[in-house]
């Protein structure tokens, strides 16, 4: 294989690596702007795969079967956002105990829905859809825009983002609702709808997020199908400072080391593998250390808003 | 009730046992500047905060322009022409002055690339009303006297004409109140109604027409300010819980109380420079002293270095420059424990974190960095008997509401906090002692209360630097007077009577012209 070809190999396998921790990262920050921190990442994930697998299994359609899954992640959201912002519950045990939850639901839902077999149920993978003319473009077009739409979303929702953040009324809503509630809702924000609206769509992507690993890797559901990739994306929303053009960025990064560390897994240059699994994280907390420097979290993130309570609960 | 232009009846609003207001009417009428007098916990707040839509009363109706009305929340409150500007900035500080003030008046997907119609605007009212700001500039940056015109541009921006201040002149300077005192003048001019919260006579009297004084969160009297004088105000204030003839806070200075001679200094500072949380010198050079039998009192807005030179000097904060000596002993981070043994007291500003431990009994909190000595020690053991005894007399002689020495501190409120670090720091004997804001929220008899257990304690000699920032309280009690800004104290004032205008000329940054 030519030099070339393997760069475009591996930069097309590093672009399919990205997916589930940018559009995962994107929900996190996305109601974390609004002060909502879910770290239910990893159970939503598990669930919104599973549905998103069952989903396209017995419609016979990948579509169907993610915007099932996207339902999914929305309503763990909705519970998420009725428990904290409604309920005024702790965030944190809230996230916790709503991974718990829809992590074992995944399971159940599975074996209810296909048992045990010894041969498991297969869907379809993601077809790559080019883009005409731009999949012309030298080396770009390889790896750009001959992908799977979930690809194409995830750029454009990246995009699409840091766009509404940063340059709509809206966007000014949502971020001064992160910061300051109190300020926001004495100018007449809507606090509680900013709140809902961000987290549900937070847990959408995150749905999202899951159902592009049967769909897009194995084809098949399994109980480890998320490996931890959910956790990884709270730390990626740190790391990428809580906007959506760095998340971005800082996903491209992490799925850089770990498609290089794999790769150097597979040829076996000589590096005990245990390390080379650890590469990614080492990486990424090195390059954190600078970058926290940097990145401001949500002055109100985590915190319920409470208008007759004194201070912050 | 139709001519009235707002007009609230039978207002009442709980915080679990906490009766905020009882039954309070309030009238406002078009055009006038109208006071909301009362000290502190007098349901000032509350009540505006209920005619904001931020707090829901419990009883009561509102009428606007003769209509009633339900108030749900502040979009409501807009939508009638009520805007109101809170003591504590409710601004987003990475903003910029722009993005603050027209939040939430945006349509949705409006970019907010080009907001040059909008900056024209607030321009605009910025000139009319005298309240100069740069639109572009962050929030985070200014000062507070401009955070204070932002915060007034927001809901001038929304068109309302029915402005509520609460206490709209904390932390400016003399000279910045004045200003305001005009901006507002200005407003009522252009047909504009204003309710003025405050707890200082002094501002009534200067600005307002009419005032309506509250106390324990129930009307005492509404008046015109051309049918009453101070001594009224004062005492529909305090009521029968302060003998306002007698009181050294409504008495004005008294010469005869001070003492004519200082002792040698206590408290000697020297280049003194002190590391703030963000990195850089919070305090960068401040040189005084403070002798025996004086009140160095020390100006400044809040957040120019004094909590770090108070903390610098309990040796709470690594020293990154010069020399400090209190009570003789040589100020370095860790020495706390010697500085306080050697009989130095300390009045924390935020008395909530330090110097408190809300799961400890009231008894424990009471005797607090005391406790490793005698009496209260007994060989390796605490005397419980005396610790308990001593903190029932605290407790009756500072007024503390509690159930006891035995209760756990987290069940005080507020006001009740900051009365026991006052009895922890006055009853134990000392010949230093820095207080930082030592009456921050307190209602005024414990205000007067405090006022004269430190000329108390001065009587005795007591060496006391006074750090505040209600620049009334300094002027009342300081034998001297410096200001702070921005980590360095501008200028000195070596004996009373004080020229406001020359320490809020400090305060702003402007040094003393050298007389
Ligand atoms: N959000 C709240 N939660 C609990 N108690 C409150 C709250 N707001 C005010 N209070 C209590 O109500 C009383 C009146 O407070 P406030 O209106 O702030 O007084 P003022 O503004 O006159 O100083 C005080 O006892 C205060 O502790
Ligand atoms: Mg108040």
């Amino acid at each position: 294989m030519h030099v070339s070809q393997q760069i475009i190999t591996l930069a097309r396998l590093v672009i399919l690596t990205l997916v589930p921790y940018v559009l995962a990262a994107q929900g996190t920050m996305l109601g974390g702007r609004a002060g909502v921190f879910s770290v239910a990442q990893e159970g939503i994930m598990l669930v919104s795969a599973v549905v998103g697998f069952l989903g396209a299994y017995y419609t016979g359609s990948l579509f169907y079967g993610a915007l099932l899954a996207m339902l999914a992640g929305g309503l763990v959201g909705l519970a998420f956002a009725y428990f904290t912002t409604t309920l005024k519950m702790d965030q944190f045990v809230i996230g916790l105990a709503l991974f718990f939850a829809t992590a074992g639901l995944s399971t159940l839902i599975y074996k209810i829905a296909i048992g045990v077999t010894l041969k498991p149920p297969l869907i379809p993978t993601l077809q790559d859809i080019p883009i005409p003319l731009l999949e012309r473009i030298p080396f770009l077009g390889d790896i750009l825009f001959r992908q799977n739409v979930f690809v194409y979303f995830t750029i454009f929702l990246s995009v699409g983002l840091w766009y509404l953040l940063y340059r709509t009324g809206l966007g000014l809503e949502i971020r001064s609702v992160g910061e300051n509630p109190l300020a926001a809702d004495s100018l007449g924000v809507n606090v509680t709808l900013v709140r809902y609206a961000t987290t549900i769509v937070g847990g959408m992507l995150m749905g999202l997020a899951g159902a592009y690993l049967p769909m897009a890797y194995t084809g098949t559901f399994t109980e480890d199908i998320v490996r931890g990739r959910g956790w990884l994306s709270i730390a990626l929303t740190y790391f990428g400072g809580w906007a959506p053009h760095t998340i971005f960025l800082a996903a491209l990064f992490f799925a850089g080391v770990e498609v290089f560390a794999f790769r150097a897994q597979v040829t076996g240059i000589g590096i005990p593998y245990q390390f080379l699994l650890m590469l990614p994280y080492i990486a990424t907390i090195l390059v954190m250390i600078p970058g926290f420097r940097w990145a401001r979290e949500p002055a109100f993130l985590g915190k319920n808003y409470d208008r007759e309570k004194r201070g912050i609960s | 009730m139709g001519t009235h232009l707002v007009s609230m009846q039978g207002i009442r609003k709980t915080f679990g046992d906490v009766v905020a207001l009882d039954n309070v009417d309030f009238h406002l009428e078009k055009g006038e500047i109208h006071g909301l007098l009362g000290g502190n916990g007098a349901g000032k707040t509350t009540l505006m905060n209920v005619l904001y839509g931020l707090y829901q009363p419990d009883a009561g109706k509102i009428y606007i322009r003769g209509q009633e009305v339900r108030i749900r929340s502040p979009r409501d409150a807009l939508a009638h022409g009520i805007g109101m500007v809170h003591q504590h900035f409710l601004q987003v500080p990475p903003f910029t002055v722009v993005e603050n003030i027209v939040l939430g008046t945006l349509p949705k997907l409006r970019a907010t690339t080009h907001l040059e119609e909008e900056i024209g605007k607030i321009r605009a009212l910025a000139e009319r009303f005298g309240l100069e700001v740069d639109p572009l500039a962050r929030v985070e940056d200014l000062p507070v006297g401009v955070r204070q015109r932002v915060e007034i541009l927001k809901v001038l921006y929304r068109g309302v004409d029915i402005l509520i201040l609460d206490e709209p002149t904390t932390n400016l300077t003399p000279q910045e109140v004045d200003a305001l005192f005009q901006s507002l003048r200005f407003m009522v001019d252009q047909g504009l109604s204003v309710v003025f919260i405050t707890h200082k006579i002094r501002e009534v009297m200067a600005v307002c027409d009419r005032v309506t004084v509250l106390r324990d969160g129930r009307n005492v009297f509404t008046v015109s300010l051309k049918e009453t004088d101070e001594e009224t105000l004062v005492r529909g204030m305090v009521g029968e819980q302060l003998d306002v003839a007698t009181s050294f806070l409504f008495s004005g200075r008294r010469e005869e109380a001070r003492p004519r001679s200082f002792g040698p200094p206590r408290v000697e500072v020297e280049d003194f420079a002190v590391m703030g949380d963000d990195g850089t010198l919070a305090v960068d050079g401040c040189t005084f002293h403070v002798r025996a039998g004086e009140i160095f009192g020390l100006a400044g807005v809040a957040g120019n270095g004094q909590r770090e030179l108070a903390e610098g000097l309990m040796g709470l904060r690594a020293v990154a420059r010069g020399r400090a000596h209190v009570n003789g002993i040589p100020v370095q981070e860790g020495a706390t424990r010697e500085i306080l043994n050697s009989g130095v007291a300390y009045i924390p500003e935020d008395r909530l974190e330090d110097g408190f431990l809300p799961r400890a009994s009231v008894a424990h909190n009471l005797i607090l960095g005391y406790h490793t000595r005698p009496p209260y020690r007994k060989g390796w053991f605490l005397d419980w008997r005396l610790v308990f005894q001593t903190a029932w007399d605290l407790i009756r002689e500072y007024n503390i509401r509690t159930r006891g020495p035995h209760d756990i501190a987290a069940n005080l409120s507020g006001g009740n906090i900051q009365r026991l670090m006052l009895a922890r720091a006055f009853a134990h004997p000392m010949k230093v002692l820095i207080a930082h804001n030592p009456t921050r929220g307190l209602d005024i008899p414990s205000m007067e209360f405090v006022y004269r257990k430190l000329l108390e304690q001065r009587a005795q000699g007591v060496a006391i630097l006074l750090i505040s920032e209600d620049l009334d309280e300094l002027l009342l009690l300081s034998d001297r007077l410096g200001a702070m800004y921005e980590g360095r104290i501008l200028g000195i004032l070596e004996h009373p009577p004080f020229d406001k205008y020359v320490i809020g000329r400090m305060m702003a940054g402007i040094p003393a012209e050298t007389r």
